[in-house]
């Protein structure tokens, strides 16, 4: 690994200075994946600003909805009782997620810019677009069983891994930023790109720019998460679906879907979700919901069970849905 | 009288040195002055080295050196356990992905690691073949390894299979899987003149220093090989590697200490690994289920340097009783890392195998359990003789009432628990284990000195398996003197010769001699004790004095009594006593049986209960057993469900080296494993009736979880691993 700098910083807006005023800086936070990404070659920085002080750690709820800090780490928001009881769907995403050792170092905002797992992207031996533009990729043809089979492009087809920012999908959250220009909101719906010609950018994050805080509106009907993998735990999603389903009287007054592990974002189905809104919640319906969202797949040599599977999830998760809430 | 130790649950005498962090493992004793070595590997898999450019690397702070193929001597390739045919940085071809090309040298790991990315190397590349399906060439009968021959031949297979009232033939395989031991390999080298000491993950501290031995061309008595504790090795730290001789080899150029401590990136090219496996099968039998020809051809990958086979048939041409067999153990070269030994390497041949019997019995209608009864064997296939105390039978009977086999549903598909087809499987277990050579013999030495202590010395390793904690329970029953009385000294090449920990050799090559050594040094004690006019038992026939918790005592007036510490104090030196046997190859055996739960929607499998009974002669410590069996089931439960490695079939690189994404079980994957023990007196034991067992647990739980998912489901997947969209 290339040496570094680091320092340390207090305030946000020193933060956001630090990072603009040197040059190659990244923010450090839990440092679960940027390390790794460091130590593989896949990313390099000549100088770590740590944002571990930064007073960005509290989750807060109120009847507009949830405020959860950029630090806070993701075994304390999963643990959190607002979240467990209003927010399901968010506390079973991250106890889904990573072992309980990562989610104690972990944070929300270094989740929602986690990387891919692709093992092409983080081999700096390989041909990546991702991590070297240009280069090509190597999962087109090669071994792309965790690859996307919704939103790639001829130039990447990597998947987006987090399990947080599914639910926070499904959730209408909004990510809350800093930056030099001042602070913006983003939903989380269009926060992460496709590869489209440009792999290597995940997300609309512009340089220096500070994740200080996700905002989550309530959500009134029930929210659940479902994870497939391939062990029971401690591993990234095959599929994962998050589900907002407000059911009135065995009808779908509103659904909001979104998906993991199929898309190279955390992809949300309107058509899906169009099939659903005032139907009733039958079996024939999800499967129809289900079609709709694998319409536009493009399966590869070893991902195409994915188009199956979720279709599957789908069902799985919705016909045992139950009564309202 | 003894203290009854061996056999007893002892719990392990190391086990709090390594869970406080006090056990010193081989990459962590300090050595002053040591630089830290880190290798550069090739991004190619097949090709030429044609430029180094060492500049950048060099002017790296903290970057000492930087060594190729331009700088090294030329060494000697070893042969086996030198398991790679050439030694990279001996010349410019690249074999594999991977594949050392230069070594750097700097003061801090951080330092070598940066200087290792900074080194440039331009290849001449060509396109390399990953796969067995790939292979441009067909397979071939690669010559005998180790004398063992790789086709097998009794009766008429051909005509039998022809004359079969039953036949069926079908197609197994099984992918690339690589050891993962958590510990990673690591080599310390420190020479002294011509003198050189290395501190290493070794399996066999003789090997290492019998390999090393060739390739410097050095007497083995100028090389010390240190190994105390061992993080796990499971085959890949028993041959010896590249890292370890360009360790050695690098320390000598620097005139400096080394250590080099590989990525586990690394452990993926560099250990060795199981290697990509096919087997077609062929089975003749009667109506009832008896076997009447065995045909078997399998197919496994090789290097361009190395052409042996780890994926023995050893089950087929030995598990049961079958008079005409012709088995083929074929390879084909591929530009991939060569293979190795990997715990229980019949696994692979074993699980075809299993699962062909369960075919069998659905298609005869006979049970499984059955269908193994009728075709046992208390002969030895391959030479005819007899086979004594086998208890094989006795496992299926245990392990199939504590499962309740009697109450399997009798078609597959027909039981289901909510939204789960629940299936029921088994298979037999065994495993071949090994003998240590005859010469030199296992030797072990025992001390006992004036605090009445005794010290076992011996040149063996404790790869994790309570290896410390059986001498200490041999040797105390054998001296009669507490467990904690005694303490062993292992894992020193310059200790007393011990072969290597692998082949589930350990306990059956070193116990005999502990025994023999610790039973001498009591006799000599005693000896001292009725010679001493100051000793109570002065005058009392050797033969009635017995030893208790450090003590002697008259057999008849226990009042009469003295003890080791006040016998050897008075005699003022030490005892020091050794002692050999030798052990021959044997069996042991066992059976699997287990439930799976299949998700009838969306395919996932769990294993939920597992019950396991083996034949493994006299058991040494119920608890270090059952250690082996829950490591055996896990390990199986992972072979079957989602262990392997994925090569690149363009570039011939590993895609998944790290725990990360290849997948080993996790604790919410295995369930509670029931085990039983057939514990009795193996006949032909030297080792106080013990035999080798470590690598016979995990032999038969890929096939019974297939087996078990086919009776879920009535999928029969012949493809490891059985993941969810081999059953949507
Ligand atoms: C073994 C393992 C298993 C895992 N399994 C899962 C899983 O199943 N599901 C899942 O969702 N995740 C999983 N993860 C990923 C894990 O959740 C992420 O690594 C973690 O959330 C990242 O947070 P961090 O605080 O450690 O980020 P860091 O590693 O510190 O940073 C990651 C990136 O985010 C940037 N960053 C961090 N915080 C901010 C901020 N506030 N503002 C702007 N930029 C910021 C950093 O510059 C860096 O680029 C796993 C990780 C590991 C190591």
């Amino acid at each position: 690994m290339k040496a570094f700098g680091y320092s340390q910083v207090r305030e946000p807006a020193e933060a956001v200075r630090a990072a603009r005023q040197t040059p190659g800086a990244a923010f450090i936070a839990g440092g679960t994946d940027l390390l790794n990404l460091m130590r593989d070659g896949a990313q390099h920085h000549d100088h770590l600003v740590d944002i571990n002080h930064l007073d960005l750690a509290s989750v807060a709820d109120s009847s507009k909805g949830l405020r959860i800090g950029g630090l806070a780490r993701m075994r304390h928001v999963a643990e959190h009782r607002s979240v467990r009881e209003r927010y399901p769907v968010l506390a079973e995403a991250l106890e889904a997620s990573a072992s309980p050792q990562v989610r104690n170092m972990a944070t929300i905002g270094g989740n929602l810019l986690q990387r891919t797992r692709c093992g092409y992207f983080r081999d700096a031996a390989s041909a990546c677009n991702k991590r070297a533009p240009g280069s090509g990729c190597s999962a087109l043809e090669g071994w792309n069983r965790g690859h996307a089979v919704l939103g790639g492009s001829e130039h990447c087809i990597a998947t987006h891994p987090s399990d947080l920012a599914v639910a926070l999908l499904a959730l209408d959250a909004v990510v809350h930023l800093l930056g030099p220009d001042g602070p913006r909101q983003v939903p989380v719906d269009g926060f992460h790109l496709r590869p489209g010609n440009a792999p290597h950018v995940d997300t609309v994050l512009r340089p220096a720019e500070l994740i200080t805080a996700v905002e989550v509106p309530r959500p009134a009907a029930r929210s659940r998460y479902l994870k497939l993998r391939d062990r029971a735990t401690f591993e990234f999603a095959v599929v994962s679906i998050a589900a907002v389903v407000d059911l009135r009287g065995g009808r779908v007054r509103d659904v909001r879907l979104a998906f993991g592990g199929i898309g190279t974002t955390p992809w949300r189905s309107p058509e899906a979700e169009a099939v659903l809104r005032g139907a009733p919640l039958t079996v024939d319906a999800i499967e129809r919901a289900g079609r709709a969202l694998v319409r536009d797949a493009v399966p590869r040599q070893h991902n195409g069970f994915k188009v199956e599977l979720v279709q599957r999830a789908l069902v799985e998760l919705l016909s045992g849905w139950g009564g309202s809430r | 009288m003894n203290d009854g130790l061996v056999g007893r649950p002892v719990m392990r005498v190391d086990g709090r040195a390594k869970v406080t962090g006090a056990a010193r493992y081989p990459a962590d004793d300090p050595v002053p002055g040591a630089l830290h070595g880190f290798l550069v590997t090739s991004t190619v898999a097949r090709g030429e080295v044609v430029g180094i450019d060492k500049s950048a690397a060099l002017a790296h702070p903290g970057v000492v050196a930087v060594y190729t193929h331009a700088d090294l001597p030329r060494l000697t390739v070893p042969t086996f356990p030198y398991i790679k045919g050439f030694i990279p940085l001996q010349g410019t071809a690249v074999h594999h992905a991977g594949q050392p090309v230069a070594i750097v040298l700097a003061t801090t790991v951080e330092q070598a690691g940066e200087g290792a990315n900074l080194v440039r190397i331009d290849y001449r590349a060509e396109p390399p073949t990953a796969s067995i399906d790939d292979a441009p060439q067909p397979p071939h009968l690669p010559k005998p390894f180790r004398n063992r021959p790789n086709e097998i031949a009794r009766g008429d297979a051909a005509a039998a299979l022809a004359a079969a009232e039953v036949r069926l033939e079908a197609r197994y395989s099984s992918p690339p899987r690589h050891h993962n031991p958590i510990e990673p390999h690591a080599t310390t080298a420190q020479w002294d003149g011509d003198s050189v000491t290395v501190h290493e993950t070794a399996q066999g501290v003789n090997l290492t220093r019998s390999v090393l031995s060739t390739a410097f061309g050095l007497p083995p008595d100028r090389i010390r090989v240190l190994a105390p504790f061992l993080g796990g090795g499971f085959g890949s730290k028993g041959p010896v590697w590249p890292h370890t001789i360009l360790t050695v080899a690098a320390a000598r150029l620097a005139r400096r200490p080394v250590r080099l401590v590989l990525t586990r990136a690394q452990m993926f090219t560099l250990t060795g690994h199981r290697a990509e496996f096919r087997q077609h099968l062929r089975i003749g039998a009667t109506r009832q289920g008896k076997l009447t020809a065995l045909v078997e051809t399998t197919t496994a990958q090789l290097s361009r340097t190395e052409e042996s086979i780890f994926n023995e048939s050893d089950s087929t041409s030995t598990l049961y009783d079958c008079p005409n067999v012709h088995i083929r153990q074929e390879g084909v070269p591929l530009d991939l890392a060569s293979s190795s030994y990997m715990r229980s390497p019949e696994t692979t041949a074993h699980f075809g195998l299993e699962t062909a019997l369960d075919e069998l019995a659905w298609q005869v209608g006979v049970d499984p359990v059955e269908l193994r009864r009728r075709n046992h064997t208390a002969v030895n296939q391959e030479t005819g003789s007899p086979i004594r105390g086998k208890r094989l039978l006795d496992c299926y009977r245990i392990a199939a009432e504590a499962f309740g086999w009697s109450r399997r549903a009798p078609r597959p598909g027909a039981t289901k628990d909510g939204d789960e087809y629940v299936g029921w499987g088994m298979a037999t277990e065994a495993h071949t284990f090994a003998a240590a050579p005859a010469t030199p013999p296992v030797t072990a030495s025992v001390t006992i000195g004036a605090d009445g202590r005794a010290v076992v010395r011996i040149a063996t390793q404790d790869i994790g398996t309570g290896t410390y904690t059986v001498i200490g329970q041999i040797a105390a029953d054998a001296l009669g003197v507490p467990l904690d009385a005694v303490t062993a000294v292992i894992g020193d090449s310059a200790l007393p010769y011990a072969g290597v920990s692998a082949g589930s050799a350990t306990i059956a090559s070193i116990t005999g001699p502990v025994d023999r050594a610790a039973r001498a040094a009591r006799d000599a004690v005693v000896a001292l004790a009725v010679a001493d006019p100051r000793s109570p038992l002065v005058g009392v026939p050797a033969a009635e004095v017995v030893t208790a918790h450090g003590h002697l005592f008259h057999a008849r007036d226990r009042e009469r009594r003295d003890s080791y510490r006040a016998v050897v104090g008075r005699h003022g030196r030490p005892v020091e006593t050794t002692g050999t046997l030798l052990n021959a190859p044997g069996h042991s055996w066992g059976a699997v049986f287990l439930e799976v739960r299949v998700h009838a929607r969306l395919g996932s499998v769990r294993v939920t209960r597992v019950v396991t009974a083996h034949d493994l002669g006299r058991v040494m410590n119920r608890r270090t057993a059952r250690g082996q069996v829950l490591g055996g089931v896990t390990w199986g439960i992972g072979h079957a469900l989602m262990e392997h490695t994925a090569y690149d079939r363009s570039t011939a690189r590993v895609v998944n080296p790290n725990l990360s994404t290849y997948l080993v079980p996790v604790c919410a994957d295995t369930p509670a494993v029931e085990s039983h023990f057939v514990d009795h007196q193996d006949p032909d034991s030297t080792a106080l009736g013990a035999r080798g067992f470590g690598e016979t647990p995990i032999t038969g739980v890929p096939a019974a979880i297939g087996n078990a998912v086919y009776h879920a489901t009535g999928r029969r997947v012949r493809d490891l691993p059985i993941t969810r969209d081999k059953l949507l």
